[in-house]
């Protein structure tokens, strides 16, 4: 287990501050950065080095939480706690700051852009979820204001084919939205976990959902449809979400991010012990009630709290990883064999 | 004989007779004083959400009155989402503060009200209390 992640390299993404979120562009040859410095940096090779390709400062007053790429790749979003979300549009190897949402009383602490291209969600301190729909001419407007949660809400994430938004919230739950007549309706509540939840991550197929949280455990939720053979009870037409794994133990402080790779189904941690560790689900293991095993388990991946890990979409097993101390770390994953 | 039996009974159990009288008189005040102060926490936080769905409604109104008087393609989604809000409003259970979805409604109000806000890009100069008005007791 001790050489399942390599440490590829390592760069002072945002030094003398914290780096916050990571995200790779769907061609997985480039890496935001956001962090505490109000920057986005965008990262790439060079040779074998991962060199900063351009820096987005300008767009916003306070630290950059979260940022999102739109599935074409042209444009980049980055949440920020002076309140707005500002659309970044590529052109060449610069990023040009098209648009500002604003809308949020406070802090937005996440983005996140549909399967479509069409639809963007963004949510914040104020307890609220928005729906904004992109047309055209890179016109933003908001669709939707969804005061489902009771508490700050983390993180947004689309279902990967589905007009599905799921959002976690320090209200310790995880909820679930749909479009209905013209407007955005909550149509699930997850419940379970003991404190904050902090991140998200569906697995490739979207049937099921990670959701990681303070209170140290990551759980797996699995849709059933109504009608399903299970006989897990529906309301109306609406699929019904039922925990299937709880993986506890194996984190000693706060789980920030949980990833799960969209090539291997891998499921990687970020965790405030500094730790980054990776779990794959047992082969033959019971679809209903999966078992997973951790594989790799790398304690001082940083030196302080690891707060994102992020697979690359296109290479197999590469794997990045940012911390409060500032930097931005590549890992090579290397499936134990046997699995 | 059967006299001091009384006499020493009414002794014995005063403090228990005591007791039960001075818990009822304590009940009926403190009922009827929690009436009243229920009426008045009632009567504050409904006038609360009141004026708070008022200023919606006048919000809406007035700009169902602007958007009315020159219409243009582009403004139907605002149109759209204003008559929303105004129907929202419109079905909100006034008289009625058993009702179970009370804060669920009053929540959707509110989150159509900033969508709006977002649509016609103005800032509402008036701020829904941090708290929201959820009633806490």
């Amino acid at each position: 287990m001790k050489d399942s992640l390599v440490l590829l390299g390592r760069v002072p993404a945002h030094p003398d501050s914290r780096c916050w979120y990571l995200a790779w562009n769907p061609a997985g040859t480039l890496l935001a950065s956001c962090g505490g410095d109000r920057r986005v940096r965008i990262w790439g090779t060079e040779g074998d080095s991962w060199i900063c390709k351009s820096i987005l400062s300008d767009g916003h007053q306070r630290t950059v939480r979260k940022v999102a790429w739109s599935p074409c790749g042209n444009y980049l979003a980055s949440a920020s706690f002076d309140a707005t979300t500002c659309i970044w549009k590529k052109s060449q190897d610069d990023f040009e700051c098209v648009t500002t949402l604003e809308g949020h009383e406070n802090e937005v602490k996440s983005v996140a852009w549909a399967p479509s291209g069409n639809l963007l969600a963004t949510c914040s301190r104020d307890k609220s979820v928005w729906v904004w729909e992109v047309d055209e001419e890179d016109e933003y407007e908001c669709v939707s204001v969804l005061n489902s949660h009771t508490q700050d809400v983390k993180h947004v994430v689309w279902h990967p084919s589905q007009e599905l938004l799921a959002s976690a919230s320090y209200d310790d739950t995880v909820k679930l939205y749909r479009e209905e007549e013209d407007d955005w309706v909550c149509c699930a509540t997850l419940e379970g976990h003991e404190s904050t939840v902090w991140s998200l991550a569906f697995d490739p197929s979207g049937q099921r959902l990670a959701s990681c949280s303070d209170d140290r455990t990551v759980r797996i939720w699995r849709q059933y449809p109504p009608g399903n053979e299970q006989g897990v009870a529906c309301s109306g037409s609406d699929p019904s979400w039922k925990c299937i794994c709880t993986l506890s133990g194996f984190h000693s402080r706060t789980i920030y991010d949980v990833a799960w790779c969209q090539l291997t189904g891998a499921l990687a941690t970020a965790c405030g012990d500094d730790a980054i560790r990776v779990f794959e689900e047992d082969p033959g293991s019971n679809p209903q009630q999966p078992t997973f095993s951790l594989t790799a388990h790398l304690p001082q991946a940083h030196s302080q709290d690891v707060n994102c890990v992020a697979w690359n979409p296109k290479e197999l097993g590469l794997l990045a990883s940012c911390s409060d101390d500032g930097e931005v770390a590549f890992w090579k994953y290397q499936q134990p064999e046997g699995l | 004989m059967a006299r001091s039996q009384d006499m020493f009974d009414a002794i014995v159990m005063a403090e228990e007779r005591f007791h039960g009288e001075g818990y009822r008189e304590g009940y009926e005040e403190g009922s009827s004083m929690g009436v009243v102060e229920g009426r008045r926490y009632g009567t504050l936080h409904g006038a609360k959400i009141g004026s708070e769905i008022g200023c919606y409604r006048g919000f809406a109104l007035v700009w169902k009155c602007l958007l009315h008087r020159c219409p243009a393609e582009k403004d139907s989604k605002k149109v759209k989402v204003l008559d929303s809000l105004l129907g929202m409003i419109q079905k909100f259970p006034y008289d009625d503060p058993t009702y179970d979805k009370l804060h669920e409604d009053l929540d959707r109000i509110r989150g159509k009200f900033k969508q709006l806000c977002s649509l016609l890009n103005v800032q509402p100069d008036f701020k829904i209390p941090a708290e929201g008005s959820v009633l806490s007791f």
